[in-house]
């Protein structure tokens, strides 16, 4: 396998601009692309599949420039949002279409191979609109691996699937990058799957590289609210929301601590008894979940999420009831700072 | 939900007036489709038999056909094109083209065949040009082609507009990352799934030709041999109908009328049951795997 490498691309699409973006993905290892709805995520796989003209920058494979190549001579394998999957034909026909198109002589006996390897082999006379989410996902896998590519581009490959079903799809993920050490670019709204497949992250923001780093930097350095989010802190809070609070003591604290996006922090964990922290919590709602009870509060005119541990025969604090807390500032991560990882992705 | 299947209440099973409605007006309009055809057929048999061993119907039966495939043939070739381009192809004066891939729809089509008449008739260029090539548009088969690919290949270009906008950008793109160029990938991809569309339209613009009338009784009223016709002169089954009415020969008129629907008709049933049991190619059952 081969390593690919972009260098400072740029595409336009309907006027929105992505780029310059700089990566490497080398064979074995995947990235994911993370950023809110309209950041440039599928137009990033589409310029990098060739279906955007480059206004600057390359697309390299290893050492060679394929910025101006035709998508099908690139050896990539794209599953589009929604997958792709040609209605009219059945599950062993989508399989088979890339090999039918080499004019394979061994499209029949390696077609057959990859049914059996994603456990398809029952549903070969099928079509897609007769598929699960899941085993809809698995023929766009298998059909993009019979193309035998060189680098996997996949939008949002969780869409609409159920957990057993997103288990097993990133276990062929990891089979993939393991095995076949064929390079992964994933768009991915999904955390869960980010942190379970991916070794590097970019953000893009407005078609812009926010952030290009590993998943430690993304946890210990997000670099705006909504990477904050992503990564699962509970309390997120950009500038305006700090500025509109003005009043509020624990806004005049946490600004003062805030970087230039925001700051961002786990729930603080509370005692059962009201404690004697400096902060106070009136609570708004109490939800046991596996990671404890998670209690949404307000404080100081801020809604802030508190979590406790959950322990049997322990009632969980009621509506109304308030609750003391502290806040460590070393706790406290400032968004957007000068600390924020913009490295080239290895 | 409580009990058992079957022990709670079940919606009620009497129409309500809504539907009754619903079903009143609708059936009053399918009376309106299936009263005429209905007369045609009640006048026709007792010359239904004189009509079937004529030869002079069946010539006018095999011009009509004969010239309702070529212009079913030209349409495809013309019209998918222009429905790709206009489905797939942001372009300057777009709304231009459409508006006048809809002329036909609107304007009468015995002005069309004045129209055509007054490029056509003796005396013209276009006279002198479709002479020379050996292809007369004056009553001639290629005059009733003309008029019949203008009145209805709209429906082709229409149809085809509509179904190639239905095939998922991305079932193409997926085609072309997987290793097929934008030609293989119209062919094995686009085609193929637009197909049952482009059928539905290839179809009504058949339907559509073999009906047509009144641009062809200007043009090519009559069919004389020339270009690619070598039968006798005749009429298409339209105008033969229209003459046999106007000389009061009703019971003929209706026995070549019903003779002509049922040969239609037939034709029509055989095309979606081959559609619906795979017989051809873009029907269901093409998939073994």
């Amino acid at each position: 396998m081969i390593g690919w490498s972009l260098a400072g691309l740029e595409a336009e699409v309907d006027r929105f601009r992505l780029g310059p973006v700089d990566l490497e993905v080398e064979p074995g290892r995947s990235v994911a692309v993370l950023g809110r709805s309209g950041a440039g995520k599928t137009t990033l796989l589409r310029a990098i599949a060739g279906f955007l003209p480059a206004r600057r920058g390359q697309v390299r494979r290893g050492s060679t420039d394929v910025t101006r190549w035709a998508p099908e001579r690139r050896g990539l394998g794209y599953v589009p949002q929604g997958l792709g999957l040609f209605p009219n034909r059945s599950v062993a026909r989508n399989v088979a279409y890339p090999l039918e198109i080499r004019e394979r002589t061994d499209a029949r006996s390696r077609t057959r191979a990859l049914l059996e390897r994603f456990d398809l082999t029952a549903l070969a006379a099928r079509r897609p609109a007769q598929l699960s989410g899941g085993e809809a996902q698995r023929v766009a896998l298998a059909r993009a691996l019979a193309a035998e590519p060189e680098l996997i581009l996949w939008d949002e490959p969780w869409q609409g699937l159920d957990v057993e079903a997103r288990q097993a799809l990133s276990l062929v993920l990891h089979e993939l990058r393991e095995e076949e050490r064929v390079p992964v670019i994933v768009v991915t709204h999904d955390p869960a799957l980010a942190f379970s497949v991916a070794d590097r992250f970019l953000i893009l923001r407005d078609g812009a590289v926010r952030f290009a780093s590993d998943a430690t930097t993304l946890l210990d350095r997000p670099p705006d609210a909504f990477a904050a989010r992503f990564v699962g802190f509970e309390n997120v809070f950009d500038r305006d929301a700090l500025e509109r609070a003005s009043g509020s003591a624990l806004a005049a604290w946490l600004g003062a601590v805030a970087g230039p996006e925001g700051v961002a922090f786990s729930a603080p964990t509370v005692g059962p008894d009201p404690g004697t922290g400096r902060w106070t919590g009136r609570v708004r709602s109490a939800r046991p979940t596996p990671r404890g009870v998670v209690i949404e509060s307000f404080s100081d005119g801020f809604p802030i999420a508190l979590r406790m541990e959950r322990v049997a025969g322990r009632s969980i604090p009621g509506v109304g009831s308030t609750l003391r807390y502290d806040l460590d500032p070393r706790d406290i991560h400032a968004l957007g700072g000068p600390g924020e990882a913009r490295e080239a992705v290895a | 939900m409580t009990g058992a299947a079957g022990s709670g209440r079940r919606p009620s099973t009497r129409p309500s007036g809504w539907l009754i409605l619903q079903a009143v007006l609708g059936g009053s309009l399918l009376a309106l489709f299936v009263l005429p055809i209905a007369a045609l057929f009640a006048e026709a048999p007792g010359r239904l038999g004189v009509a079937f061993r004529d030869p002079t119907v069946w010539a006018s039966m095999s011009v009509t056909f004969y010239a309702s495939a070529v212009c079913v043939l030209v349409a495809a070739a013309l019209g998918i094109p222009l429905g790709y381009l206009l489905a797939r192809r942001a372009f300057r004066g777009r709304a231009i083209v459409e508006s006048l891939v809809a002329i036909p729809v609107v304007v009468p089509h015995l002005l069309v065949g004045f129209g055509l008449f007054l490029l056509f008739v003796p005396g013209t260029p276009l006279y002198r040009l479709s002479t020379a090539i050996g292809l007369p548009v004056y009553y001639s088969i290629a005059g009733v082609v003309l008029v019949m690919v203008f009145v209805s290949a709209p429906y082709t270009v229409l149809a085809s507009d509509l179904a190639f906008r239905a095939v998922d950008v991305r079932t193409i793109e997926a085609a072309r990352s997987l290793g097929a160029d934008a030609p293989n990938a119209f062919v094995t991809v686009t085609l193929p799934i637009a197909m049952r569309g482009i059928v539905a339209g290839l179809l009504l613009t058949w339907a559509r030709a073999v009906s047509e009338i009144g641009g062809i009784l200007i043009l090519a009223a009559w069919v004389y041999p020339g270009g690619f016709y070598a039968g006798p002169v005749t009429t298409t089954i339209s105008v033969f109908v229209y003459n046999l009415f106007q000389i009061g020969d009703l019971a003929d008129a209706a026995a070549v009328s019903s003779l002509f629907l049922l040969i239609a008709f037939a034709l029509f049933v055989a095309v979606r049951l081959g559609e619906r049991y795979g017989r051809l190619p873009w029907g269901r059952g093409e998939l073994a795997p």
